[in-house]
């Protein structure tokens, strides 16, 4: 017990005494979670968007007007011709072209099948997939309107609206789901990436055959190893957990004390991850090039930045064996949804596992002697 | 009892040069054994194995009568080991190192304060520096203290003076005696043979192979030949000269001088045969004299005899 009690002792003394390390332990949260938001915000402003119209018509005006007055879309005027808009498109001067065909008025009033063409560019898929959806949105509102202005007995179609309602991120707002990712990343970053550099570092001073040759027994060395960064996590933890409070509004809906042993469960599968790693490099770039690859493949896999629907099957059936994609569950539904005990049960089992499989990796793997 | 006896061991690392050649020697308790080789002789790779840190390919380490492998163990609790390369922590002070070795050890500062007292007076100044901020003598005795807290039965060095001054090097010697004194066994490397007359009894090692075992006043006895030191003006063209030479020897430069061991029943005339065969080449030297070896000469001797045999 006294050997372990020292071993702890000595790891958070070198932490506090390694500036660069405690920057990162505090700085790390900080920025992630004030500037990523930020960053990672997907809603669309300042769409740059110019016309050609071959109506030239009141309608194909009001339209034109209507997206002029709206805050999403700048306006570059109305073109002469394709070739122009071509030539603007590919010096990313506009992003969208609405094109209004020759008689666009008269078949709309009509009722004669009309339409309009909207080009975009899509170099920037993002932009490009949820700009069309505004423009669209722009189009369907003044529709709206038309047909209401109508007298009634010309009304006569049935119109059909559907409505979204976003359930558990009513506004849309993507922050709700940026920010319980971004403690996600936190804890795997600290679990898996300060784990593994620590003891790389402790093979390139030599200190770890020193402590090899003292009689302390394996587990002992392991464990004096895990606790002190699990506390750490933790910490980090919590401390994103009152940021997430304070800077974003967003408080845990779920049960916070369930919340930090799932946390507790996933960080033991890290920390062992990081001490596999360690094991297997000789150097501290080493053991950062593979956690660096791991990290971003398993925040790829899980969904975080890109929707997991869109995905091959193969891929998504990966994410079985991606911790980071079950804790990433577990986060969202405690946070957002208040999830309960029976709604992770699921996380928790595949958590769990994934953490017995990994810490007796990680112990195996360590070598007290060499071949 | 002997405190350690190596048996035939032989490693092989991947690249299939063998570092160790069927090494076998015994250490008696309480003695100052020296490992002393050329770098890359094997010595560092001989200690890992005895410090249970490598596995050897063939034949068995015995410390105080446990294996290093089957009791490793235990082992660990009765040996120090003082590696080639500093590795303490640097951002730890020196009070706290010596503070979590002791307690690796399950000892502590005070328990066996006597045995390191004479090293720790010198570094009580230092107790709150940072142990990457000491002198390089100074991280030295650290690293000694800690590999004695614990009071272990046999010490472990490997190269203990490399890089370090002359005047620290003596002055570790000094602390070695000391540490003899208490019963405790000490097998120290170094690749620096005039330190070898400190030591009860030297192993000589070259290219992974043990060539000679003894005290070192035994191995100067044992000196074959006749050493002659020769003044020369230059020595480059003079050794390649003497390459040519009749007489069976061995040659070396030793300082501004080169030394050379004749190997010749007839040694009343070896000076005389010598100045021929110089003058004959057109090599100018002055003051040949005849010496007795030191160990370093017995040394050389020995090695560049196994070369050229």
């Amino acid at each position: 017990m006294r050997v372990i009690l020292m071993l702890i002792k000595k790891e958070f003394l070198q932490v506090m005494r390694n500036p660069l390390l405690r920057s990162i332990l505090i700085i790390a949260p900080l920025v992630q979670f004030l500037l990523f938001p930020f960053t990672a915000d997907y809603e669309i402003k300042h769409v740059n968007i110019a016309f050609i119209d071959h109506d030239r018509s009141s309608t194909t005006q009001a339209i034109i007007q209507e997206y002029l007055s709206s805050p999403y879309f700048i306006g570059h005027g109305i073109l002469a011709s394709n070739d122009q808009a071509q030539e603007m498109m590919l010096h990313d001067k506009i992003d969208f072209v609405i094109e209004f065909p020759v008689d666009f008025e008269k078949n709309l009033m009509n009722r004669q099948k009309t339409g309009l063409a909207i080009t975009a560019n899509a170099i920037n898929s993002v932009k490009a997939g949820i700009g069309t959806a505004y423009v669209q949105e722009v189009i369907a509102n003044y529709m709206d309107e038309l047909a209401s202005a109508m007298p009634p007995e010309q009304n006569r179609q049935a119109q059909i609206f559907a409505s979204n309602v976003f359930w558990f991120n009513e506004q849309m707002n993507y922050k709700n789901l940026i920010v319980p990712g971004i403690l996600v990343i936190l804890v795997t970053l600290i679990g898996a990436y300060v784990t593994a550099l620590n003891i790389v570092r402790e093979k390139e001073l030599g200190t770890i055959e020193q402590i090899n040759v003292t009689p302390i027994k394996r587990w002992q060395f392991i464990v004096g190893k895990m606790i002190p960064f699990l506390i750490l996590g933790m910490m980090e933890f919590i401390v994103g957990l009152i940021l997430m409070k304070l800077v974003f509004g967003i408080t845990v809906q779920g049960s916070v004390s369930l919340l930090l042993g799932i946390t507790a469960i996933y960080l033991l599968a890290m920390l062992g991850l990081g001490f596999f790693i360690s094991s297997v490099s000789e150097n501290q770039l080493q053991a950062m090039f593979i956690v660096f690859f791991l990290f971003i493949v398993f925040v790829l896999l899980s969904g975080l930045f890109t929707p997991t629907e869109g995905m091959p099957d193969w891929a998504i059936k990966l994410n079985y064996l991606n911790p980071l994609s079950f804790y990433m569950d577990v986060i969202k539904s405690i946070v957002l949804k208040g999830g309960t005990l029976q709604d992770v049960k699921t996380q928790i089992i595949a958590l769990s596992c994934m953490a017995v499989i990994i810490d007796t990796a990680a112990i195996l793997s360590y070598q007290e002697s060499s071949k | 009892m002997q405190a350690v006896v190596v048996d035939h061991i032989s490693k092989c690392y991947s690249d299939k040069v063998p570092a160790l050649k069927s090494v076998s020697f015994a250490v008696n308790q309480g003695e100052i054994f020296g490992l002393v080789g050329p770098d890359g002789a094997g010595k560092t790779s001989l200690f890992n194995i005895m410090t249970t840190l490598l596995f050897a390919d063939e034949g068995s380490v015995t410390l105080l009568d446990m294996d290093v492998e089957c009791d490793y163990k235990k082992v660990r609790a009765v040996i120090g080991y003082l590696p080639g390369v500093f590795s303490l922590y640097p951002d730890l002070t020196v009070e706290e190192n010596l503070k979590f070795f002791a307690t690796m050890y399950k000892s502590s500062l005070t328990e066996n304060m006597p045995i390191i007292k004479p090293i720790w007076k010198q570094l009580t100044p230092f107790k709150t520096r940072k142990a990457g901020k000491l002198s390089g003598g100074m991280k030295q005795k650290l690293a000694l203290c800690c590999a004695l807290i614990h009071k272990p039965e046999i010490l472990f060095l490997d190269e203990p003076t490399t890089g370090v001054d002359p005047v620290s090097r003596k002055e570790f010697w000094d602390i070695l005696k000391t540490i003899q004194k208490q019963k405790i066994t000490v097998i120290v490397s170094t690749p620096y043979m005039d330190e070898a007359t400190r030591c009860d009894r030297i192993a000589l090692i070259q290219e992974g192979e043990i060539i000679k075992i003894d005290s070192p006043e035994k191995i100067v006895k044992g000196f074959e030949g006749s050493l002659y030191s020769i003044r020369v003006k230059r020595i480059f063209d003079t050794l390649k000269v003497m390459e040519k030479c009749p007489i069976e020897c061995i040659f070396y430069p030793y300082g501004e001088y080169v030394h050379a061991v004749f190997y010749d029943k007839n040694e009343v005339t070896i000076p005389i045969r010598f100045a021929d065969f110089m003058k004959d080449n057109n090599m100018e030297y002055s003051d040949m004299k005849k010496i007795t070896p030191s160990i370093e000469d017995c040394f050389i001797e020995l090695m560049e005899r196994r070369k050229s045999e």
